[in-house]
C-alpha cells in the first residue's frame, strides 16, 4: 500500500492536472466562437454572404445598435422579465421549500413529482402553456371563466402576454429553487435551532434571522444561475407571442437570434452578442463578490 | 458507499458503450443517401414514399425535417453559410430564393435544363418557374423547381351559404343575394352578417400573428388587392408606396376584418385557423390551399362536408379599379451547390418529375409539373383544384431581394402593432416605409426618389386593375 | 397533504382558539395545495393532451371525458398509423442518440467539474476566482449568437453532424454548473482527510480518490442530475448541427408537424415519453440530491 508514494503528484501538479481538461475543453469551445464575435462585431459582414467580403467599420456596428430607442426598449422589457419571472420563483420556492424539509411520508414521492415541470422538454413546453393559454380554448380560460371572468386574451396584449411568459417560466424554473433551497435548509444544523428554541424564538424570528442567513449562499449560487438563464430566455416568447405585439414581448436574446439567424446580419449581431455578454458579466461580477462576502461571512 | 460504487461504475459503464456507439455511429453504409431539408407534412410524407419505388435502389431518399417557420429558413441558411453538404436537396420558402440564390448557394436548374435530357423548362408553367425558383425577376436565370405549389385560398361554409333562411335574412339586410364574395367589401358584409357571439359563430378568419410570415401573408393579399404595392422595384422608393393612401385602403381592410374574428383571434397563426374551423366556429376563412387536405377529410372533423373551397375575393380600389391578388404561398426545390451528389440527384429527379410520380405526389400536394395540372383527373380530383388552377394567376409575392428576411420582420412588426391598435394603419405603414428605407440603404440600394407618389402605386407598376368585377367561377 | 407539514406552525397552533388564528394556521396548506396544482395541472394538461384527438383538443369547455386515441404515441414510436410518416424515420436512431449524447456528456462534464471543482476548493492558487467566473461566463450567451461558427467549427474537424460533436456540445454547456456545485460539494469535505492521509504515507491523489470522493458521491449523482437534464433537452446546438445521423428526439419532436398543422398530439406525446427518463433518473437520485447540497457551501459553517 505504501508503494503508492512512488506516483505521487505535487499539488502544483494535481492542480494542473485537473484544472487542465476542463480549461482545455472550454478554451477549445469558446476560442474561435468568441474570438470571431468579437472581430466580426467591428466589420459589416453576413456570414450567408461571406463571398460579398467584409467591410471594416470601426464602431458602426456599436454605434447603429445603441443609438436605437427599440434596442432600449428590448433591454427595459428583458429587465422586467428576469426581475418578476425569477423573483416569484424565489418567492414560491422558498415557501415550498420551507414546507418540503420536513421529514413525513410520501416526501420522496412528492418531491419528484413536484421536480416535473424542469424536466419537460422547453421546446413541448412553449408549445403546451401556447395551447393552454389560447384564449378561445385554452384551460387557463376556462378556469377564469369558471371564476366569473371573460375569456382574456392572454397572448395578444403586451402586458398580458409578459404575465403569460411570466408564469410558464416560473412553473418551469420554480422546482430549480425548490431543489437547492431544500437542500440548504436541511443542511442547517438542528442545533441552531435548539438554541434558538430555548430562546423562545418565533417561527418567523428562526426563519428570517437563521434560516435564511445560512442558506444565503446557496440561494445566491441558485439565483446566479436563475438569473443567467432567464436572461438567454427566448424559447418561450418565440413559440407563446412570437415577440408581438409588434415588437413588444421580445427579449434581447430573441433580437439577438433574429439578427443572428434570419437576417444573417453576422456583423451586427455579433456587436449585440458582445453588448448583451458585457451586461451579463456585469450583472454577475457583482452577484459573484456577493455571493464570496457571504460565503466568508457565512464561514467566520 | 457500495450502492455508490455501483452506481458510479454503472455510469461509467454508460460512457464507454455511449462512446463506442457514437463512433460505430458515425460511420455509415455504402449505399448513397440524398438528404433533404423541408418542414415535416403530407408533401414531405409524399415524397418519401414515392422514392421508396426508386428503381436505383443504392439511392435512398432521407428526410432531414425541420419545423415551420424561422428553424427552417435557419437550418438551411447555416449549411450554406458554412458551405456544407449536409443536405443535397432543400425545399424553401418562394421569397428566399433570392437570399441563397443570390449569395450563390444554389446550383442552377438551367445547368440541370441544358445536361439532363428529360428534365426541361416547358414541363412547368412558366410562371410556377418564375414563382418557386427565378432570381432576379424576369432574368430567365432558375434556381429551384415548382415541388409545392400553394396560393391563400378561401374557405366557406356551404351549409351557412345555402340556408334559404340565411340567404332571405341577408338580401334583406344588405340587398343583393348571398353567394362567395367577389370583394371584401362584399365579404365584410357577409362576415358581419354571420358574426354571433351567442352562437359562438364568427364571420371571418384570418391571421394576425407576429411569427415568420403569419400577418402580412395575409394583409399583403387585402393591400395588392386595394391596388397598394410594397415598394417600386426599379427605384427602390418604399415610401409613397407602402405607405400610398391605396395600400392603407388595404391593410385597414385587413384590420377591420378581426371585428368579424373570435376575440383573440388577432394573434393567430394558420393551426389555430384550421382548429377554429374544425369547431366550427367560423362561416369563412382565409387558409393555405396546403391545408385544405385535412380540413375537407371528414376524419379530422365534422364540418368537413360542409366546407365550401373558392379563391380569396378581390377588391374595387379608391381609382374604381377591381383588382384580385392574394399571397403566392409554397416551395421551390433547389439544390445545395456545394453538395458532391448531384449527377445522383438529376437522375432522381428526372424520374420524380414524370408524370407518373408527380401524379401520385398531386394526389396529396401541390405539384407543378404542367401535364398533372392541365389534367381533367387532377382538377376534378377534390373540391379545391380545380380552384387551385386558376389561384396561380391571381399571386403575387413579396419582395425578391436577398435581404426580404428584414423587410419581412420589420413589415410583420408594423402591420402587428396595426392590427393590435398601438398605431393607426397609416402611422403604422409610414414607420414600416421609413425601416425599410433604411434597411435598403444599409445594404447599398441607391433610392432613386420620384417626382411624385401615386395614390394608387399599381397604376404605375404592373397594373392589374380591370374596370368590372370579375367574378371566378369554376365548373 | 402530509400531517407533518403542520409542525412548522405548531407554536401559533397552540392558540388555534382564535379564528383569525386558525385561518393563518391553514393558509400554508391552501398555499401549498394552490402551488401544486398549479405545478401538477400542466403536467396533467400535457399527458391528457396526449390522448386527445384533434377534435377534442380544442372543444370548449376543454373536456375530460373523451375517446382517447394512441395516434400520438404511435407517431413518437413510428409504429401502427405513425409508421409510415417520413417523420417516423429515425426516431429509434434518436431515441439512441440522446441517450447517448446526454449520458456520455454528462459523464464527462461531471468528471471534468469534479476536478475542476476539487482544485478549486483546495487549493487557492492565483486566479481561481477569475477561473471559476471563465467557467460560468460561457454558460452566458445564448447559443443563437454563436451557434453559426459552431457549425463552422464543427464542420471544419469533421464533427458536424456526428454523437460525438453533440457530445462535446453537451459537455460544454454542463461543464460550467458542475464545476460550480462540485466545488461546493469538496468545500464541505474537511481538509483534514487529505491531511491524515498524506501524514500517514498516502499520495494526495491516493487521498483523493480513495477517501474525498467517496465523501460527495451524493454530490456526483445530484450534479449528474442538473447536467442530465439540460444535455436531455439541449435543442438550439443541435438543431443546427445534426442533420440526420446524430438527431436527437428533442429535435426530431420540434418539426412534428403534418398536414393538419401543427401535431398537438404528437408533440404532448413526445413530451409525455421524453420526461420518463429524466423523472427515473430523478427517482433513483432522491436522497442524493436532497442531501447533496447541504454537504455544500454551508458544510464550513458546521
Amino acid at each position: 500500500m505504501t508503494g503508492r508514494r512512488r506516483f505521487e503528484l505535487s499539488d502544483r501538479a494535481i492542480i494542473w492536472l485537473f484544472l487542465v481538461p476542463c480549461l482545455v475543453l472550454l478554451i477549445g469551445m469558446v476560442g474561435y466562437p468568441f474570438v470571431s464575435l468579437i472581430i466580426l462585431s467591428f466589420y459589416r459582414f453576413s456570414i450567408l454572404r461571406s463571398d460579398a467580403g467584409r467591410e471594416y467599420i470601426g464602431l458602426e456596428n456599436y454605434d447603429f445598435l445603441l443609438g436605437d430607442p427599440e434596442l432600449w426598449e428590448r433591454f427595459i422589457f428583458t429587465g422586467q422579465f428576469v426581475i418578476i419571472s425569477v423573483a416569484c420563483q424565489f418567492l414560491i420556492g422558498i415557501f415550498v421549500a420551507y414546507y418540503l424539509q420536513k421529514n413525513f411520508r410520501g416526501r420522496d414521492i412528492i418531491f419528484t413529482a413536484l421536480m416535473m415541470p424542469m424536466m419537460v422538454c422547453p421546446i413541448v413546453v412553449g408549445f403546451l402553456w401556447r395551447y393552454m393559454f389560447n384564449s378561445e380554448w385554452g384551460v387557463v380560460n376556462y378556469l377564469a371563466t369558471l371564476f366569473g371572468s371573460d375569456k382574456i386574451d392572454w397572448l395578444g396584449i403586451t402586458d398580458n402576454a409578459l404575465v403569460a411568459v411570466v408564469i410558464a417560466d416560473t412553473w418551469m424554473w420554480t422546482p430549480f429553487i425548490i431543489l437547492l433551497a431544500t437542500a440548504a435548509f436541511r443542511g442547517i444544523p438542528k442545533v441552531i435551532y435548539e438554541a434558538a428554541d430555548i430562546d423562545g424564538a418565533s417561527a418567523f424570528y428562526r426563519f428570517t434571522r437563521i434560516t435564511l442567513p445560512l442558506a444565503a449562499p446557496i440561494l445566491f449560487i441558485a439565483l446566479l444561475l436563475r438569473m443567467i438563464d432567464s436572461f438567454k430566455q427566448y424559447d418561450l416568447f418565440f413559440a407563446m407571442t412570437g415577440g408581438g405585439p409588434g415588437s413588444t414581448t421580445q427579449t434581447v436574446s430573441f433580437t439577438l437570434g433574429k439578427i443572428a439567424f434570419s437576417y444573417f446580419y453576422t456583423g451586427e449581431a455579433s456587436a449585440l452578442a458582445v453588448i448583451l455578454l458585457l451586461i451579463i458579466i456585469g450583472l454577475s461580477l457583482v452577484l459573484v463578490r456577493y455571493l464570496n462576502l457571504l460565503s466568508t461571512k457565512a464561514r467566520g | 458507499m457500495t450502492i455508490g460504487t455501483a452506481r458510479k461504475r454503472c455510469l461509467w459503464l454508460s460512457a464507454v458503450a455511449g462512446l463506442a456507439l457514437g463512433i460505430a455511429g458515425s460511420a455509415s453504409a455504402e449505399e448513397e443517401t440524398l438528404t433533404f431539408v423541408w418542414h415535416a407534412g403530407t408533401c414531405a410524407d409524399a415524397i418519401v414514399k414515392i422514392a421508396e419505388r426508386y428503381p436505383d435502389k443504392n439511392v435512398k431518399i432521407v428526410p432531414a425535417l425541420v419545423p415551420y417557420g424561422p428553424e427552417w429558413h435557419g437550418k438551411i441558411a447555416s449549411e450554406f453559410a458554412i458551405k456544407g453538404d449536409g443536405f443535397d436537396f432543400a425545399m424553401w420558402d418562394s421569397q428566399s430564393t433570392a437570399e441563397f440564390a443570390g449569395a450563390g448557394h444554389a446550383y442552377s436548374i438551367n445547368k440541370i435544363f441544358e445536361d439532363s435530357d428529360s428534365l426541361d423548362a416547358s414541363l412547368f408553367p412558366r410562371a410556377s418557374l418564375a414563382r418557386y425558383g427565378e432570381y432576379p425577376d424576369n432574368s430567365g436565370e432558375f434556381w429551384g423547381l415548382p415541388v409545392n405549389q400553394d396560393a391563400y385560398g378561401f374557405m366557406y361554409r356551404k351549409d351557412l351559404f345555402e340556408d334559404p333562411k340565411e340567404q332571405a335574412a341577408f338580401k334583406e339586410k344588405y340587398g343583393y343575394d348571398l353567394a362567395v364574395p367577389q370583394t371584401y367589401q362584399q365579404a365584410r358584409d357577409i362576415a358581419e352578417f354571420f358574426t354571433r357571439p351567442d352562437q359562438d359563430l364568427y364571420g371571418w378568419g384570418q391571421m394576425g400573428g407576429r411569427e415568420y410570415d403569419f400577418a402580412t401573408t395575409a394583409s399583403n393579399s387585402f393591400l395588392w388587392s386595394y391596388g397598394g404595392e410594397l415598394y417600386n422595384p426599379e427605384t427602390f422608393e418604399v415610401d409613397g408606396y407602402l405607405n400610398s393612401p391605396a395600400s392603407v385602403d388595404g391593410v385597414q381592410a385587413y384590420v377591420d376584418m378581426f371585428e368579424y374574428g373570435p376575440p383573440g383571434s388577432q394573434n393567430w397563426g394558420w393551426d389555430e385557423v384550421n382548429a377554429a374551423w374544425q369547431q366550427g366556429k367560423l362561416a369563412m376563412a382565409m387558409q393555405w390551399y396546403y391545408f385544405h387536405g385535412s380540413n375537407a377529410d371528414p376524419d379530422v372533423h365534422p364540418f368537413a362536408e360542409v366546407t365550401g373551397y373558392a379563391n380569396l375575393p378581390g377588391a374595387v380600389g379608391r381609382d374604381g379599379k377591381f383588382r384580385r391578388q392574394f399571397s403566392v404561398g409554397g416551395q421551390g426545390m433547389g439544390i445545395n451547390v456545394y453538395s458532391e451528389k448531384v449527377p445522383t440527384l438529376v437522375k432522381f429527379m428526372e424520374w420524380y418529375f414524370q408524370p407518373e410520380q408527380q401524379k401520385e405526389y398531386a394526389a396529396v400536394c401541390q405539384t407543378g409539373l404542367k401535364s398533372v395540372l392541365e389534367s381533367a383527373d387532377w382538377q376534378n380530383l377534390n373540391s379545391y383544384n380545380k380552384h387551385f388552377a386558376k389561384a396561380l394567376d391571381y399571386t403575387n409575392d413579396y419582395w425578391h431581394l436577398p435581404e426580404y428576411a428584414i423587410l419581412l420582420d420589420e413589415l410583420q412588426d408594423e402591420v402587428s402593432n396595426a392590427i393590435t391598435g398601438k398605431k393607426t394603419v397609416q402611422q403604422a405603414l409610414d414607420d414600416a416605409a421609413k425601416r425599410h428605407e433604411r434597411t435598403l440603404r444599409r445594404a447599398g440600394y441607391e433610392i432613386k426618389r420620384g417626382d411624385t407618389k401615386p395614390e394608387v402605386p399599381d397604376q404605375v407598376i404592373t397594373p392589374v386593375g380591370k374596370d368590372e368585377v370579375e367574378v371566378l367561377t369554376v365548373n | 397533504m402530509p400531517r407533518d407539514d403542520l409542525s412548522g406552525a405548531r407554536t401559533i397552533g397552540a392558540a388555534a382558539n382564535d379564528p383569525i388564528k386558525r385561518a393563518l394556521h391553514f393558509l400554508p396548506i391552501v398555499l401549498l395545495l394552490l402551488y401544486s396544482f398549479y405545478n401538477m395541472g400542466p403536467i396533467f394538461w400535457l399527458m391528457i393532451s396526449s390522448i386527445k384527438d384533434r377534435q377534442d383538443l380544442f372543444t370548449f369547455p376543454p373536456t375530460l371525458i373523451f375517446e382517447p386515441t394512441w395516434a400520438g404515441y404511435q407517431a413518437v414510436f413510428g409504429v401502427g398509423e405513425g409508421a409510415g410518416a417520413a417523420s417516423a424515420i429515425g426516431l429509434v436512431d434518436a431515441l439512441i442518440n440522446s441517450v447517448v449524447i446526454s449520458i456520455s456528456g454528462t459523464v464527462i462534464a461531471v468528471i471534468l467539474g469534479t476536478l475542476a471543482g476539487y482544485a478549486c476548493s483546495r487549493f487557492a492558487f492565483p486566479g481561481r476566482n477569475d477561473f471559476l467566473f471563465f467557467v460560468l461566463s460561457t454558460r452566458m450567451l445564448p447559443p443563437v449568437a454563436v451557434l453559426v461558427f459552431y457549425h463552422m467549427m464543427f464542420s471544419e474537424v469533421g464533427l458536424a453532424d456526428t454523437r460525438i460533436g453533440l457530445i462535446l456540445i453537451a459537455t460544454f454547456i454542463n461543464v460550467g454548473l458542475a464545476t460550480w456545485i462540485m466545488k461546493g460539494f469538496f468545500d464541505g469535505v474537511s481538509t483534514d482527510i487529505e491531511r491524515i492521509a498524506i501524514n500517514c504515507g498516502y499520495s494526495r491523489f491516493y487521498a483523493f480518490r480513495r477517501l474525498v470522493i467517496p465523501q460527495v458521491l451524493g454530490g456526483i449523482a445530484a450534479t449528474s442530475g442538473f447536467c442530465f437534464i439540460f444535455a436531455w433537452n439541449e435543442f438550439a446546438f443541435a438543431s443546427i448541427i445534426s442533420t440526420t445521423q446524430a438527431k436527437t428526439l428533442p429535435v426530431k419532436i420540434a418539426s412534428a408537424m403534418g398536414a393538419t398543422g401543427i401535431e398537438w398530439t404528437q408533440i404532448c406525446a413526445a413530451g409525455t415519453v421524453l420526461i420518463v427518463p429524466v423523472v427515473i433518473l430523478f427517482y433513483f437520485l432522491r436522497h442524493y440530491l436532497l442531501m447533496g447540497m447541504t454537504f455544500g457551501v454551508l458544510g464550513r459553517a458546521r
